[in-house]
């Protein structure tokens, strides 16, 4: 593979290897935290906060890891993160993390986070890994969001708790159950998939 | 009474990959075929029952004593890492053709959401011992009736006809939208 | 060096800063979060005991706890009941105030539920559910009114009013309040409260 330009590094995690859609990564808190904008954007930045943290660790340390602990090690790293991350939205914003119960811990099992470890910090510099952290940081949560406005304006006619849609409006409540979370990924993924092709 | 609850509602009202979308990795990957979905289901059954007993003593006799649950991530995701560890070693020494059936999924469990999800949520409830005990297996139960049932309509899917664009996940996750829709039904059946 | 002792080396010293940096960790932000549930606590306790100034746990079960309130001269003004049991979905926590003698309850407070939105969920709504709550006399068990009502002033003392289309998650609200309330008076008979 030929050497990538920092830019490059960057924007492979918003559309040519987006964790979701072209991954099929980190499904798990993509679908159950979506039902409002508010917790989608909380998921993302929490994700993208260890993501990043992580990366830059591990990238610093990958010389002082013997290979047979590799992955033992890392988990170590993310969990510590997690629960940083866990412990400051409990502390400053108990609302969100309520909302988002057991999904934050989760975020440690958040396949993203150590198959970026495994595939490019643990291989990489410590610049090249942070690039690479943001990129599909930031590449995570725009599908989050995206996913989580279509849930909410549809489900509730609301964004942001924002009332949007007049009283003519009768939300979709599918939309913020379990089964619209599959239904709007499925199409989602099917419109992805179109718009690739016609950009080939 | 409340045992019967909350078993029940771990496998059908809270389903566990329905409901809390826990382990849609393996519920996607590994639901092509019956067979293996169903020991798939029979692993992940297995190791949560287990996951539910150590972690609660984790978090009873060490966690909460000490006044350390701050290492509560921690240390379920390194012990759930070790115990799927010996469930690998066992299996690939009793049942190979199960070892390769599973492939490469059976590691995969250790970064499966549904096991420290269990951990989680079985603390965060705050339920007993036995209590744990039954949603730990009640949870694996749940995962393993939505992927084998999976498993089951994409055996049949594969002759449908399918468009272009939602060949593969897409189908595979508007089925389950699907069965989502249909496992609403049994909310409210406990009262 | 071999190369057994440096994995444990490495690992070792990987869980000891991790479990250091966590300890700081949780120590900075553990008040914090403490002070997180305290206030949750003492805000649903004063919307359910007006003029409610201090209170004190005074009992505490699984999924029951209550606790005696006074207000500033330091008058007892009743007791605010926290309780749970299942719902719809999952569980429902509330928090209801009644007088000292448990003849009527003040009103009503949903803390934590996972009903299904817009229907069962609207156990949380002032208009739809909790205005009805208000001032209701518990010597009679609490009953819902079917079909629903629009104002308080259809329903007899001891009547709530019922969420259209979410049955199951109104009729919980009232089966946990009414085991609490029989909870309680058990507690105030035996002289514990």
């Amino acid at each position: 593979m030929a050497e990538k330009t920092i830019s490059n590094e960057f924007t492979k995690g918003l559309w040519s290897e987006n964790p979701i859609f072209r991954q099929l990564l980190g499904l798990c808190p993509t679908l159950a935290v979506t039902n409002a904008v508010v917790n989608g954007l909380a998921m993302g930045a929490a994700t993208t906060f260890v993501l990043l943290f992580s990366s830059i660790v591990i990238s610093s340390i990958k010389k002082l890891i013997p290979n047979q602990v590799r992955i033992a090690s890392f988990i170590v790293v993310i969990a510590t993160f997690v629960t940083v991350a866990d412990r400051f939205l409990a502390a400053f914003f108990p609302d969100i993390s309520k909302a988002l119960g057991p999904y934050v811990p989760l975020i440690v099992v958040n396949c993203i986070i150590l198959g970026r470890q495994e595939a490019f910090s643990s291989k990489n510099p410590v610049f090249r890994s942070i690039i690479d952290a943001l990129g599909m940081g930031i590449g995570f949560t725009i599908s989050l969001l995206i996913l989580s406005s279509i849930r909410e304006i549809l489900g509730n006619g609301t964004f942001f708790g924002i009332p949007l849609t007049g009283a003519w409006f009768k939300p979709w409540l599918i939309m913020i159950l379990p089964p619209g979370a599959f239904f709007t990924l499925g199409l989602l993924m099917g419109i992805f998939k179109y718009l690739d092709k016609k950009r080939k | 009474m409340e045992l019967v609850a909350i078993f029940i509602s771990a496998i059908l009202i809270n389903n566990f990959v329905l409901h809390y979308f826990l382990g849609i990795c393996p519920f996607l990957g590994v639901s092509k075929r019956i067979d293996s979905a169903f020991s798939m289901g029979l692993a992940v059954t297995f190791v949560m029952t287990i996951t539910a007993i150590v972690s609660w003593i984790i978090n009873h006799w060490v966690l909460i004593p000490y006044n350390l649950d701050y290492l509560q991530i921690v240390s379920f995701i390194l012990v759930i890492a070790s115990l799927v560890q010996l469930v690998e070693m066992f299996i690939r020494k009793t049942s190979p053709p199960l070892y390769q059936a599973l492939g490469i999924y059976l590691p995969l469990i250790t970064t499966n959401c549904a096991i420290l999800g269990l951990a989680l949520l079985a603390a965060l409830k705050n339920y007993s011992f036995i209590e744990t005990i039954i949603f730990g297996l009640g949870s694996g139960i749940g995962f393993t009736l939505a992927i084998v049932l999976m498993a089951g309509i994409r055996e049949q899917l594969d002759m449908a006809d399918v468009p272009e664009v939602l060949k593969g996940p897409g189908i595979a996750l508007i089925t389950a939208g699907i069965m989502a829709l249909g496992f609403l039904g049994f909310t409210g059946m406990l009262k | 060096m071999n190369i057994y002792t440096r994995m444990i080396i490495v690992l070792t010293s990987i869980g000891l800063i991790s479990g250091a940096f966590l300890a700081g960790v949780g120590t900075l932000t553990k008040n914090r979060i403490a002070l997180n549930k305290q206030r949750e606590i003492n805000e649903a306790i004063m919307t359910v005991v007006s003029g409610a100034q201090i209170s004190s746990k005074i009992y505490e079960e699984r999924d029951l706890a209550v606790y005696k309130v006074n207000n500033e001269e330091n008058e007892l003004l009743g007791y605010a009941v926290y309780a749970g049991g299942v719902g719809f979905q999952d569980k429902i926590y509330l928090m209801f105030g009644v007088n000292p003698e448990i003849t009527r309850i003040y009103s009503l407070t949903v803390l934590e539920q996972k009903e299904t939105p817009g229907l069962g969920a609207k156990i949380t709504s002032e208009k739809d559910f909790l205005q009805f709550w208000k001032n209701r006399d518990c010597t009679k068990e609490i009953t819902l009114h079917k079909p629903a009502v629009n104002s308080p002033e259809q329903l007899s003392p001891s009547e709530v009013n019922i969420i259209t289309g979410a049955t199951i998650s109104s009729e919980a609200v009232v089966n946990i309040v009414n085991l609490a309330l029989e909870k309680i008076r058990a507690l105030k008979n035996e002289g514990k409260l």
